[in-house]
């Protein structure tokens, strides 16, 4: 009884803390409609929350969340074929030049930092001079990079204009420019030297000279790394107000060019270590939204059973593939992996591994099946959709001069044939499609087996030392074409774009793991999809189409890896104290929430 | 420890009786062991679980095909007759999995509990008994060895090794395990090397073999099985925590890995869903332990005579 007592006057307790938390949200509601509230959600980028973190947005460790008291130039949309759309961050609108040479930045008229100084043209460039300590896409200073800037003009105090080098220019250009955090100068300044844009431009020539100007640049990262500004300046909607391991709380910058329009007046960030932590969130409806997490179809059913929750479910250009290493034998033949394809049900492995994070992929082009419908067209039905058949692998096993005796393939030379596909312990899909996939295999007489390695970064280190046979590898990360089929035909299989010039690397040499030969034939045509791939970032239009439908059939013949599932950007929100979110296949899905809530899009229910 | 205990443990104190006594004295421990499991049934208890375990290993798997079949179609099915604790992520009996995985389980544990049994009362023997420059080095090492931290040195060592045999991973966390053991037997060795059936061994200039062969190792005998049959425990949940931490390579039936796969795959702390495969490695670990704790249990008191309630 007496438990029964203390229970009771705990959750008495509860009730009265929430009753005054909503007295709070009330008042502090104000005016503006649809005000208020405590948004409580996780940063998919930062598992692990650090009290000691900086607030710095280079710092892996760091306390700035995208979306909330971090913000970019623009939102990047990640539209399903055009890489050129965002929504408005910092600027608040541009121009892109037609040949993507430059583009005019204009910054909100009216946005402040949460200092009360306001953010002007000068704290872009700074940013963009921090970015180059970095290294990012567009603002790189490796002789000859692709896509990198070559100048970064202050045209007035609220606009800038960046252009390209053109030398060797990139369609993802403006999205690599878009992409870069902006940070406060005055509070920044004392990280970079004066004469920083002085070595810049000597940095980007040739000689001595330039190689040390490098080199300071470069150790010029460290220490921006390693910032850490007194307090949180924010031009983001929120400012960091306090934080514990369990939870970051930011409040409401009053300073913020849409302030009047962001609804929650605090936002609170759980920490989370792994995906059980968020479905627990989930569960007990704590989360007023969660980006994408993996989740068991059981585990589903109890979210959605909890009240307000719901699923939004999107676009995200990601899919998984199973790569061979093609140094290896017997992965070199093009028929071996196309008897693997034929050998794999794809509906089941997805079924298995990722029920509701993806759709089994309609058959290997290199490219998300969503944006295929778009790029292919009618092409897409025409590839070889390597439907599950025994005796087409059967076929393409003899062809590969493989041999089955008692019942299982072995080598051409008779030796024993083990498959084993290696992946990270702890994505969990996929150690169960990759055990999957060993399992139907060994049912059609292949020796087939599942090694997992501890963790994601030791995973890519042994992969690209072409320690495996064949791994798991994600693919199609759009919506660049260019960025879509160098997962297949870059860097990983011997291509590089130096000084504007593409070179193949040999297998096992300068990252390339893949190991592919340097041109192969698709429909009778010798070509070399190292160097289509590159062309993609120079061509555009029909001409872009042209080789996407190439370098698809391609892939589709040549098989370097098997596309196994298509992932689905799976989303959950709460409405019980929020509304407005965004809608199923809606592209603000690809954003964090902080995104939505600062285009005023998230209100308080009424 | 009393020189009965020696008898009654070791077969003939003093060494050199007559072969017919020493069968008797055998076949009177036996009889020892048999009365005292059966005063409590909770050791028999021990006993078959102990021994059932053993059979499981060392049988089990022989009953299964080397793929174990699935059932696309019942992914993580409830408790059935078919499948006593569900089925799996890709629909395959876990009872199935649990069996066939206990042979790599049983085996590590095993094999550490000999290295860290061996070496550990070889050097605690040794060093205590002769005491000084020997004793003095061998202490040391073990200390150094002892203020090492085992499972950050696993997962250190997880990275370059992949441990994909059950002798490779018994080995080493046998040769993680022997520190405490050693220093046991060393502080025991001490105490009963200055006992009068010792000095009377050596008075009358028995070697030194002989001394720590047939005097000290019968003494310490039920306490260095006490230590293997521990030992057997901790190895077990040592290697199961590292495959539960995902840093040990995948092998889909390993206990370990079950778990590992239950709770970050399946969602069992969150969905009902995986709990029964969830509950099968926890239920065989927590039983091995229990059947281990019993016949501790019922040792104690065969080799120690103030126990026993005659």
């Amino acid at each position: 009884m007496k438990r029964l007592a203390a229970v009771a006057a705990l959750l008495g307790l509860a009730a009265v803390t929430a009753c005054s938390g909503n007295t709070g949200d009330k008042s502090a509601a104000g005016g503006t409609g649809g005000g208020g509230g405590l948004y409580t959600t996780i940063d998919g980028n930062k598992p692990g929350l650090d009290v000691n973190g900086p607030f710095n947005p280079w710092s892996p460790k760091g306390n700035a969340f995208a979306g909330y008291n971090v913000m970019k130039l623009a939102w990047t949309k990640n539209h399903l074929t055009d890489p050129n759309q965002f929504y408005p961050g910092i600027a608040a609108s541009w121009e892109i030049a037609p040949d993507n040479s430059s583009i005019t930045l204009h910054l909100q008229p009216n946005n402040k930092w949460s200092d009360g100084k306001p953010v002007t043209a000068e704290d872009v460039k700074f940013s963009i001079a921090l970015a180059y300590t970095q290294g990012s896409t567009a603002f790189a200073i490796t002789p000859g990079a692709a896509g990198a800037a070559s100048e970064v003009e202050v045209v007035d105090d609220k606009t800038v204009k960046i252009t390209q080098d053109m030398k060797n220019p990139s369609v993802t250009f403006v999205r690599g420019v878009m992409d870069s955090a902006v940070v406060p100068k005055h509070v920044w300044e004392s990280v970079l030297p004066a004469d920083f844009w002085d070595k810049l431009k000597a940095a980007r020539g040739e000689g001595a000279d330039a190689d040390k100007a490098r080199e300071e640049i470069t150790a010029l990262a460290e220490k921006v790394l390693a910032f850490a500004p007194p307090k949180d300046v924010s031009a983001g909607p929120y400012t960091l107000e306090r934080m514990n391991p369990g939870e970051a709380l930011l409040v409401k910058n009053k300073n913020f060019y849409n302030a009047a329009n962001v609804g929650p007046d605090q936002v609170k960030l759980l920490n989370y270590t792994g995906n059980e932590q968020i479905w627990n969130y989930l569960i007990a409806g704590k989360l007023d939204s969660a980006p994408f997490t993996a989740v068991p179809t059981d585990v589903m059913k109890r979210i959605s059973a909890t009240p307000g929750n719901g699923v939004v479910k999107g676009f995200s250009p990601v899919a998984l593939g199973l790569a061979f290493n093609q140094s290896k034998k017997p992965y070199d033949n093009v028929h071996v992996r196309r008897g693997l394809a034929y050998l794999i049900n794809r509906d089941e492995i997805t079924k298995i591994a990722s029920p509701e994070g993806g759709t089994p992929a309609v058959t290997t082009t290199g490219i998300h099946q969503k944006p295929a419908a778009d790029w292919l067209g009618d092409e897409l039905g025409k590839l070889e959709p390597y439907k599950l058949d025994v005796a087409k692998a059967e076929e393409e096993f003899k062809e590969a001069g493989l041999k089955k005796e008692g019942g299982k393939w072995t080598l051409p030379d008779g030796k024993p044939w083990k498959f084993t596909i290696n992946v990270p312990a702890p994505f969990s899909d996929w150690v169960s499609g990759a055990k999957a996939i060993t399992s139907q295999l060994n049912a059609a007489g292949i020796d087939a087996e599942v090694l997992s390695v501890a963790d994601y970064p030791i995973y890519l280190e042994e992969l690209a030392a072409g320690k495996y046979d064949v791994g798991f590898w994600l693919i199609a990360l759009g919506p660049a074409p260019y960025n879509i089929f160098q997962r297949l035909y870059g860097p990983s299989n011997g291509w590089s774009i130096l000084g504007g010039k593409v070179k193949h690397a040999e297998a096992g040499k300068s990252g390339n793991w893949m190991g592919g030969p340097e041109t192969i034939e698709v429909d009778g045509e010798k070509i070399n999809p190292g160097e289509l791939t590159a062309q993609l970032n120079t061509v555009s239009g029909d001409e872009q189409k042209a080789i996407v439908g190439k370098l698809a059939k391609a892939a589709n013949q040549d098989l370097p890896v098997v596309q196994l599932w298509d992932y689905v950007n799976t989303q959950f929100v709460n409405t019980n104290r929020f509304t407005g979110f965004p809608e199923n296949e809606s592209d603000l899905l690809r954003q964090p929430a902080g995104v939505w809530i600062q285009l005023g899009m998230v209100k308080k229910k009424q | 420890m009393t020189a009965q205990t020696i008898t009654a443990a070791g077969g003939a104190a003093g060494g050199a009786g007559p072969g017919t006594g020493r069968a008797a004295l055998r076949r009177n421990f036996w009889r020892g062991v048999w009365r005292v499991l059966r005063r409590k049934p909770s050791r028999m208890l021990g006993a078959v679980i102990v021994a059932g375990f053993a059979l499981m290993g060392v049988f089990g798997p022989m009953f299964y095909p080397d793929h174990l079949p699935r059932d696309t179609a019942a992914l993580y099915a409830p408790p059935s007759w078919e499948h006593p604790f569900g089925t799996d992520f890709e629909g395959t009996d876990v009872l199935a999995l649990l069996i066939t995985g206990s042979r790599y389980v049983l085996l590590t544990a095993l094999v550490t509990a000999v290295i860290t049994v061996v070496l550990g009362a070889a050097i605690g023997l040794f060093a205590g008994f002769r005491r000084g420059r020997w004793d003095t080095v061998l202490m040391r090492i073990t200390d150094m060895k002892l203020t090492i931290p085992g499972l950050p040195l696993l997962l250190v060592l997880s990275t370059v090794w992949k441990f994909t045999s059950a002798l490779e991973m018994g080995l080493v966390l046998g040769l993680l395990g022997w520190g405490g053991v050693a220093r046991a037997v060393r502080s025991q060795t001490l105490s009963l090397r200055e006992r009068g059936f010792i000095e009377a061994a050596r008075g009358l200039g028995l070697s030194t073999t002989h001394i720590i062969g047939r005097e000290l190792l019968p003494s310490m005998a039920p306490f260095i099985a006490m230590n293997m049959l521990i030992s057997v425990t901790g190895a077990v949940y040592a290697q199961v925590g590292l495959f539960f931490l995902g840093v040990l390579p995948f092998d889909a039936n390993n206990w370990g890995v079950m778990l590992n796969l239950a709770v970050f795959g399946g969602g069992a702390m969150s969905s009902p869903a995986a709990l029964p495969y969830l509950m099968a490695p926890l239920l065989a670990i927590l039983l091995l332990t229990l059947g281990i704790v019993l016949v501790v249990d019922a040792m104690d008191e065969i080799f120690n005579p103030r126990l026993r309630e005659e």
